[in-house]
């Protein structure tokens, strides 16, 4: 995996994660792993299709979860209800779409599916073929686990620049 | 969900079965669930996008799956080593492939993502917003129970899964 498209999700998350937490959020290791994920207590699963393909894993622990839900919801959760499953869902989508949108200025035509929620710890959820890229970032109230299972199809396209240059011109 | 997606699924899982395993599909008792979904020992997802949105899951018993991978690489398997989740992840894979292929003929034009598969009971998986039909798949060595949590994409900003880039272009007056 080319390390532009792990960059750009990392930054994605780490503003969003900042944003919403107001906390100061720090990388941690990072590593590659071919092996089946065992999961955290809650995984949230996106998936891009388009000239990358694959899968994106947000793992948490269930603290973490109503924490960040509570911050996006503007109100004490206690428990992870549907509310709460749908705010850290729609968190999985905005840091996914934060980050295509900057893969497609790099000139990857993707698109992201909708997000799916695990909850249960020490399932096996394997990506089979494409190995995984994992890096873990941290706040003070704890962080989360990012999972980049992806794979590039077709390299990226520079035409969008070439086509706004010659708008410019002729307009 | 509307019928037109319901079918093109059901034609595929039944052709796609009977190529690969030789096995006949019946259909049992169709379902529209709500909640989040308790898995089975085994469960492949795969995502759609495009004019068709949303995340099938086959579920089905480690039993089942062995049966199936068996006949499908015409070998016994015993365990879901590597080789035989990656056999039943390809089938859920080419099932969802086929339903594509049935859809756009149907006039509805998606892709799919690569499948992940999902080990273990009892973890919860939730769709989220999307209800789903759940699909029986009778078979002679057991059940695969699709779940199709998929709508049809509507072109509103509302449902764009992030804000659209907008290219400013200059319009110099009197241009």
């Amino acid at each position: 995996m080319n390390i532009h498209i792990a960059q750009s999700f990392l930054k994605a998350v780490h503003d969003v994660l900042a944003i919403e937490t107001q906390q100061k959020m720090r990388r941690g290791d990072i590593s590659l792993s071919r092996e089946a994920y065992s999961s955290s207590e809650v995984t949230v699963i996106l998936n891009m299709i388009g000239d990358i393909k694959g899968m994106v894993f947000y793992a948490m622990t269930r603290q973490y979860a109503i924490g960040l839900a509570s911050k996006i919801l503007g109100e004490e959760m206690n428990k992870l209800d549907s509310l709460a499953q749908s705010g850290i869902a729609e968190l999985g989508n905005v840091m996914t779409g934060k980050a295509s949108v900057t893969l497609s200025q790099m000139g990857y035509d993707v698109d992201i599916t909708a997000p799916t929620l695990i909850l249960g710890e020490n399932a096996m959820i394997s990506t089979l073929d494409i190995p995984r890229l994992v890096m873990e970032l941290h706040g003070e109230s704890g962080g989360l686990v990012l999972h980049l299972a992806l794979k590039e199809f077709r390299p990226p396209r520079p035409q969008e620049q070439e086509a706004v240059a010659v708008n410019g011109v002729s307009g | 969900m509307n019928i037109t997606i319901l079918n093109p699924f059901l034609a595929a899982a039944k052709e796609v079965v009977q190529a690969e395993v030789q096995l006949e599909v019946t259909r049992g008792d169709l379902a529209l669930q709500r909640s989040a979904f308790t898995s089975q020992d085994l469960t492949v997802l795969i995502s759609l996008a495009g004019d068709i949105e949303g995340v099938v899951l086959y579920g089905l018993t480690t039993q089942t799956a062995l049966a199936l991978v068996s006949r499908m690489l015409d070998q016994e398997f015993k365990e879901m080593d590597a080789m035989a989740q990656s056999g039943i992840s390809e089938l859920a894979n080419v099932i969802t492939g086929r339903s594509t292929v049935n859809l756009s003929e149907a006039g509805f034009t998606c892709d799919i993502s690569p499948p992940t598969l999902v080990q273990g009971q009892s973890i919860e998986i939730s769709t989220v917003e999307f209800q789903r039909v759940v699909v029986p798949l009778e078979t002679e060595v057991g059940i695969i129970t699709a779940h199709l949590a998929l709508r049809e994409a509507q072109a509103s900003a509302d449902n764009m899964p992030y804000i659209p880039i907008q290219v400013e272009t200059a319009s110099p007056n009197g241009a």
